[in-house]
């Protein structure tokens, strides 16, 4: 979530535009809000040659993401937003005020959880086996009948803790709003207006996107074919 | 020694009484529904390992036979593994529909096409046909799908 709401003080700074998620940010995130209430959607009305596809493209996603978070655009690194517990605990009481770009420190763990319970449940479901064997995740042949069905279980249920951390993303973002702050906007256009005292974010170059996503998908089809390099 | 035989004489009526309870509560249905689940877990575990084997990129044959042989054998025995006791009134947490108790013919049409596509699986796999092998396992996973719509409850998990 974005900052920069005038505080106290930084009322009379101008402000400008200022980009500050790049694309490739920006495109994952849609993406993945797309693809889950699709895999959703897809599994439930038994199309599960489409939900395991929506499931490969979200490992993708979810790997890049993960990269992204390494070597991308300032504000989409790990190390700018994951705060310690003091920071997150003086924000969390308005302390810190909205004084930097990027994830402020309690979004950052909410970036954090929703990364997480997203890359467990993608996780369980290469390993998942419907009722019949008929459909499985590829890598279930490392796993017996039974234990498909116990991961297929755990599937349905981390589901719902997914959509519990999303609805309070939701909640939060409803927040800011009442807050008058748009958090939705910037994430579609990657622009917000900021107060220029504040430095903006350093943007990754497209070879590094080029490269991230390169690899991205590689491990994305080496799994997606049972961790193997027969095509 | 009296209290003992009197002691055995009432164990015995309690175990004949409980015996007789159970009779009328239908024990032959619960015991049906139970293998049933059993015997439906196998086939799928057939299944599993069918499809593992040939994700290996270098099958056991051998281990395939096996697999639709029991898929098969499994199939022609279906229908019996329904008797009219072996119901939701038997308190077997299960998956089977009452429809396969009301909808009889449409149920043993199904098991039908299963035994046909199943028996034909396995012939294909018995002679080694590798190229009637998979339009042949799909049309066995077909038939499964095809009365679990009708006849199952989805998955509970």
């Amino acid at each position: 979530m974005i900052l920069g709401a005038p505080g106290a003080g930084e009322a009379e700074t101008p402000l400008r535009a200022v980009r500050v998620w790049d694309l490739p940010t920006r495109l994952v995130h849609w993406l993945i809000a797309a693809l889950i209430p699709f895999s959703w959607w897809s599994a439930t009305h038994d199309h599960l040659s489409w939900h395991r596809l929506s499931g490969y493209v979200l490992l993708g996603l979810l790997a890049f993401r993960l990269i992204w978070g390494v070597v991308g655009s300032s504000t989409a690194r790990f190390s700018q937003f994951v705060a310690g517990p003091r920071t997150v605990l003086a924000y969390a009481r308005g302390r810190l005020g909205e004084s930097r770009i990027g994830h402020n420190p309690l979004g950052g763990w909410s970036v954090i959880a929703l990364l997480t319970v997203l890359a467990l449940q993608i996780g369980l479901g290469l390993f998942a086996v419907d009722e019949d064997a008929i459909e499985a995740g590829p890598l279930s042949k490392f796993v017996s009948f039974d234990t498909g069905r116990a991961i297929t279980h755990w599937h349905h249920e981390i589901f719902w803790v997914l959509v519990a951390l999303i609805a309070v993303h939701l909640v939060a973002i409803l927040v800011y709003v009442l807050r008058r702050k748009n958090l939705v906007g910037p994430m579609i256009t990657g622009v917000a207006r900021l107060s220029s005292s504040l430095t903006a974010p350093a943007l990754a170059s497209p070879t590094r996107v080029i490269l991230a996503a390169a690899l991205a998908a590689s491990l994305t089809w080496f799994v997606a074919h049972g961790l193997s390099f027969k095509s | 020694m009296m209290r003992r035989t009197a002691l055995n004489s009432i164990i015995a009526i309690g175990l004949g009484l409980s015996a007789s309870a159970a009779l009328a509560s239908g024990l032959g249905g619960v015991e049906a529904a139970k293998d049933r689940q059993v015997h439906f877990k196998e086939m799928g575990k057939a299944m599993k390992t069918i499809f593992d084997q040939l994700k290996s990129g270098a099958p056991d044959q051998s281990s395939i036979k096996v697999q639709t042989a029991l898929i098969a054998d499994h199939a022609k025995a279906l229908p019996s593994w329904f008797p009219p006791d072996s119901g939701p009134s038997t308190g077997v947490k299960m998956q089977a529909l009452p429809v396969v108790w009301t909808d009889k013919a449409k149920f043993a049409e199904k098991a039908h096409n299963l035994q046909i596509a199943a028996a034909k699986l396995n012939a294909v796999a018995q002679a080694g046909n590798t190229a009637e092998f998979m339009p042949a396992l799909k049309a066995t996973g077909d038939a499964c799908k095809s009365c679990h719509e009708t006849f199952r409850q989805k998955d509970p998990d």
